[in-house]
């Protein structure tokens, strides 16, 4: 599903350049759970916010789906990110001023699903993942876990083929970082396929496979069994 | 203290610079233009008032009820005069008798003829009581120098123009109209500027009984001319309403037995009036009704107000950043009093600031406000009452921008303001914002809609169809004594050699004028008619000079007197006939005169300004009311034919002035107020859009920066750039939407009032309104959207970095 090549990212300030992604190349089949782990700064967010499009590289080839996407342009970008791409952030980075049905709502307005069918769509993710009783609150008027938990169904409600979650449990208590991490296996065994960065060896076990990054490079693949 | 509330304040104010420049920008602005409108309507208030006995002055004028309308006039019957002294005994009364337009000739040794002035202002035959009523301040002389025939009192400018210094024109003699011979033996200080009645030649009223003809000063009762005013001292105790009273019933003793077909009466018109009621001529150089005044004041007061709304707006916006520091504060044991100091101080700050540069912008605007208002003096800025005005309008406008951030502030929360998650405590500011959003476009298109409207309305009228031809008219301004008639015709012969001149004609007005004519008639000896005809005299080359249309007959024959008539078409419309033609052969009679036939009938042509109908004419011959010279040239050479016609003049009436004026300029002149009030409203409604669009993107930019994490999960969920675009614009489009319904009403009643000032108008048509609400749309989102393009095609992955 994905293969990248040689892919580099340099960021370029006033005094300093900053070798974010060194050359790096990964596959990732389809269905997969891949978790990336490294210390901090050695580029793991910059590699997933790549992956998912969110980011262009300098140099080197991506393909996904055996399209090269390196040098798509914004608009195509975002045409196929939202169509196959979920995110679960560390922050959660839900909208303040809408409630939970309407954040989960809104990856449904963007590919132009009619109201009636995302009505349906989302009270469906929201039931799974157990937080319909919320469904008008806030996200202030939550706690971490639960705004997480609205976060992965916000990810999901689109049925996207890739899920990338930067550290989705590094703000949440060790029960509620559980929790989130059943979710992704329970969608991973569904089919989707998972990329996840973690600070945390307990969390990287739940994955098939950990990629070790250091200085924008991979430097180790474990296998899980 | 109040030092360290200072200190803060300006390191806010520095720490913000983007919004505080936008306020200061704004409020100094909206003051700036308040102040120039408050000066001007205090400036025109004033008028008058320097008169000590300003509210015991009166005129008595008089009004004359038809069958359908009221006339009314400035001027009274001559033999009024005696008639009223003798019957109010307890008021004091002086009479003025005006001669506008006449000429004082000032012998000069080296040129023969002497210096010869036109005084267009300020020239009157006045008693010496009328000094007892206004009190004028004299350098020399005294009102008893009036009390002998042909004597003249000057004005120290007119003195000092005939004769260098005021001291050397005493003494000395002038010759008013190459006739009357007057010497100076008096001298006043110029009157104050804004006066109704300027005075700079004043000649004994007594001269008057040896030449009253000449000026239209006729004793008898059956003549009201506006130049003849008589001036009214009460006494403290009496009330105006008494002297009404009796002059109630003065009236129908000495005007019922004239039998006129209108019900005369005489009645006060007090001091405080003159200045802004248009129904009676003045002698002042101009009349403001109250009402543009009162549009003035509004447009002020709104102007200020919006600057406000910008400060508020933005302050309650920005309040959001700072409740962490509010919150800090609190926790540190500041309490809400002084939160509130705080807070209000800065908006002194900024409002000191803008006051400073509102009175710069003042200051360097002051000399062209005559373009908006028919100043001529240059206005002093740096006046008591400006000074006072200025501060007032420091103290409420710190109060009415810095009460409302001040309370939010102070009243938050500190917890939840630490917590800086202000989404209960914004909801109320956010609906206030948007409130004062609507209220600013809605002033914003109350005064496109005036803009557009007045500027239509002026098109209209410089395109209307007038039924004559105005332009490459050159108007000439001369004397009908007899010394000058006799000489006319080859005064015309020798014009017509000029090879620019095409055609050359005497008469008293040119077709469309102010001035008023008019008398009562009879038709086909029949009774007189309910309604008053006005009166042209012109020699036959009339219709030819000014492009006038026969529409039946012909032009009644040269004459020195009167012989034939012809009419216009509204006349033969108002006499019931439908057929022109059935008027040709019939008579005609004015005021007690012999019948005349009538020979032609006239198309009809606007008599006054479009604000008028156009009055039912009679056009005749009667030479000795020729005054004036038409005269159509070509426009090509335009220059050389005007300094041939001089050349002309100077050679047949070497001992009057040569004036001249281009018709179509004196037709302009009819809408100078018009002209100024649409410019006013440009000037104003640019303002305003401009204050509300700093406003708007002082908001925008605000909300760019509170936006911009939302925008960037929204473009990583898959939003596009449009739609982003939207979640900036949505807002700011429905508040314009809402505030164009509620302009319509109010521009449409406003625009609807001043266009019935016009009998000839443009219909309200609903593209006034389509337009201001369009135009406002697209200066928002152009407004708008340079920071919210800037913010929607930001990466998303910095956005959400920044958290
Ligand atoms: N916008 C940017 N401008 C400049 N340098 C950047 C930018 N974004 C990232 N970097 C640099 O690139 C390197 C990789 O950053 P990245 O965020 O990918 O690290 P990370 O592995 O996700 O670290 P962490 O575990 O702390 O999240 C860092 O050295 C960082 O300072
Ligand atoms: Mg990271």
């Amino acid at each position: 599903m994905i293969k990248i090549r040689n892919l580099e990212k340099i960021y370029r300030t006033e005094e300093v350049e900053t070798v974010a992604l060194n050359k790096i190349s990964i596959d990732v089949k389809e269905g997969e759970f891949v978790a990336i782990m490294g210390p901090s700064g050695c580029g793991k967010s910059t590699l997933l916010n790549i992956l998912g499009l969110l980011d262009d590289p300098d140099n080197g080839s991506f393909l996904f789906n055996n399209i090269e996407v390196a040098n798509f342009n914004e608009r195509k970008r975002a045409d196929l990110r939202k169509h196959n791409i979920g995110f679960v952030f560390q922050s959660f980075n839900l909208i303040d001023e809408l409630t939970v049905f309407e954040n989960v709502e809104l990856p449904l307005i963007y590919t132009g699903v009619k109201s009636g069918d995302r009505k349906k769509r989302v009270e469906e993710v929201l039931d799974k993942m157990q937080i319909m009783h919320r469904r008008n609150h806030y996200p202030q008027q939550l706690s971490g876990g639960q705004q997480q938990r609205v976060a992965v169904a916000r990810a999901v409600v689109n049925n996207p083929k890739l899920i990338l979650a930067d550290e989705p449990t590094g703000n949440l208590d060790s029960s509620n970082g559980n929790e989130v991490m059943t979710l992704l296996t329970d969608l991973n065994e569904q089919g989707t396929t998972i990329i996840m960065v973690t600070h945390s060896e307990h969390d990287a076990r739940y994955s098939h496979r950990i990629i070790r990054m250091l200085d924008g490079q991979t430097v180790l693949e474990n296998i899980m069994v | 203290m109040l030092k360290n509330y200072f200190k803060t304040a300006w390191r806010s104010i520095v720490r913000n610079k983007a919004f505080s420049l936008i306020n200061i920008i704004g409020l100094s602005i909206g003051i700036a233009a308040s102040l120039l409108l408050f000066i001007v309507v205090q400036y025109e208030l004033s008028y008058d008032t320097f008169q000590p006995n300003y509210n015991r002055i009166y005129r008595v004028a008089t009004q004359d009820k038809f069958d359908k309308d009221i006339t009314y006039n400035s001027g009274i019957p001559v033999p009024a005069l005696k008639a009223l002294r003798a019957e109010f005994p307890q008021i004091q009364f002086g009479a003025l008798q005006s001669a506008y337009g006449s000429q004082v000739t000032v012998p000069a040794d080296k040129n023969e003829t002497g210096n010869k002035f036109i005084e267009e202002t300020g020239v009157f035959f006045i008693e010496p009581q009328l000094f007892d009523v206004f009190k004028y301040q004299w350098l020399t002389g005294s009102p008893a120098s009036l009390k002998d025939p042909n004597n003249v009192v000057l004005d120290e400018k007119t003195a000092t123009k005939y004769f260098g210094t005021w001291q050397q024109a005493i003494g000395k003699t002038v010759v008013l109209d190459n006739a009357i011979t007057l010497k100076v033996n008096g001298i006043l200080k110029n009157t104050p500027a804004n006066s109704d009645l300027p005075l700079s030649v004043i000649i004994s009223y007594v001269t008057l009984e040896k030449c009253g003809q000449s000026y239209n000063h006729f004793d008898t009762w059956n003549t009201t001319s506006s130049n003849f005013n008589i001036m009214a001292l009460l006494p403290p105790a009496v009330k105006m309403d008494d002297v009404d009273r009796g002059l109630l019933q003065f009236s129908k003793n000495h005007y019922q037995p004239l039998q006129s077909n209108s019900i005369k009466t005489n009645f006060l018109q007090p001091l405080s009036t003159f200045h802004f009621d248009r129904r009676f001529a003045s002698f002042g150089d101009h009349v403001t009704s109250k009402s543009t005044l009162l549009t003035l004041s509004l447009i002020g007061i709104f102007i200020i107000l919006m600057a406000c709304v910008n400060f508020i707006n933005l302050a309650t916006a920005l309040s959001v950043n700072r409740s962490k520091e509010v919150g800090i504060r609190k926790v540190l044991g500041s309490n809400r009093s002084q939160l509130f100091g705080q807070i209000m101080s800065e908006t002194a700050v900024i409002v000191g600031i803008s006051i400073l540069a509102a009175l710069g912008i003042t200051w360097a605007v002051l000399p062209y406000i005559k373009h908006i208002a028919s100043i001529q003096e240059q206005l002093s800025l740096f006046t008591i009452q400006n000074l006072i005005m200025v501060v007032s309008i420091g103290i409420i406008v710190t109060l009415l921008a810095g009460l409302y951030p001040s309370l939010v502030l102070s009243k938050y929360n500190p917890i939840t303001a630490l917590k800086n998650k202000m989404v209960t405590a914004g909801v109320s500011g956010v609906s206030l914002r948007r409130g004062l959003v609507i209220m600013q476009f809605t002033i914003s298109q109350v005064l496109i809609i005036a803009t557009t409207v007045a500027i239509s309305q002026m098109n209209f009228i410089s395109k209307a169809e007038l039924g004559f031809n105005k332009e490459g008219v050159l108007i000439l301004n001369g004397k009908s004594d007899s010394i000058s008639l006799s000489k006319q015709s080859a005064f015309k012969q020798q014009l017509l050699q000029i090879p620019g001149v095409q055609s050359v004609s005497f008469n008293n007005d040119p077709p469309s004028s102010d001035n008023l004519w008019s008398t009562n008639f009879a038709y086909n000896h029949q009774p007189d008619e309910k309604f008053q005809i006005s009166l042209k005299f012109t020699d036959a080359d009339y219709l030819k000079t000014f492009g006038l249309q026969l529409l039946t007959g012909r032009s009644p024959v040269e004459s020195d007197t009167m012989r034939e008539v012809m009419i216009n078409e509204t006349l033969v419309k108002k006499l019931g006939i439908k057929n022109p033609n059935e008027v040709i052969g019939k008579v005609i009679r004015i005021g007690r005169n012999q019948w005349y036939p009538v020979v032609g009938v006239v198309k009809d042509f606007k008599t006054s300004s479009l604000r008028e109908d156009i009055k039912p004419t009679l056009i005749t011959t009667r030479k000795t009311f020729y005054y004036c010279t038409g005269i159509k040239i070509r426009t090509q050479q335009l220059a050389n034919t005007q300094l041939a016609i001089q050349k002309v003049w100077n050679q047949f009436y070497p001992e009057y002035a040569y004036s001249s004026q281009f018709f179509d300029e004196n037709i302009e002149r009819f809408y100078q107020q018009e002209e100024q009030l649409s410019l006013l409203y440009k000037i104003f409604a640019g303002l305003a859009i401009f204050i509300s669009c700093l406003g708007l993107y002082g908001l925008v930019s605000f909300m760019a920066v509170q936006k911009t994490k939302e925008v960037g999960i929204r473009k990583v969920l898959g939003a596009s750039i449009i739609s982003l675009l939207q979640l900036f614009s949505k807002e700011f489009t429905i508040l314009i939407i809402v505030s164009f319904f509620i302009s319509v009403p109010v521009a449409w009643y406003m625009m609807h009032s001043w266009l019935n000032n016009f009998v000839y108008r443009i219909p309200l048509s609903s593209w006034f309104f389509i337009t201001a609400i369009v135009s406002s749309i697209a200066i928002a989102w152009i407004t708008v959207g340079y920071k919210a393009i800037k913010a929607a095609i930001a990466n998303p992955v910095k956005a959400l970095r920044s958290e």
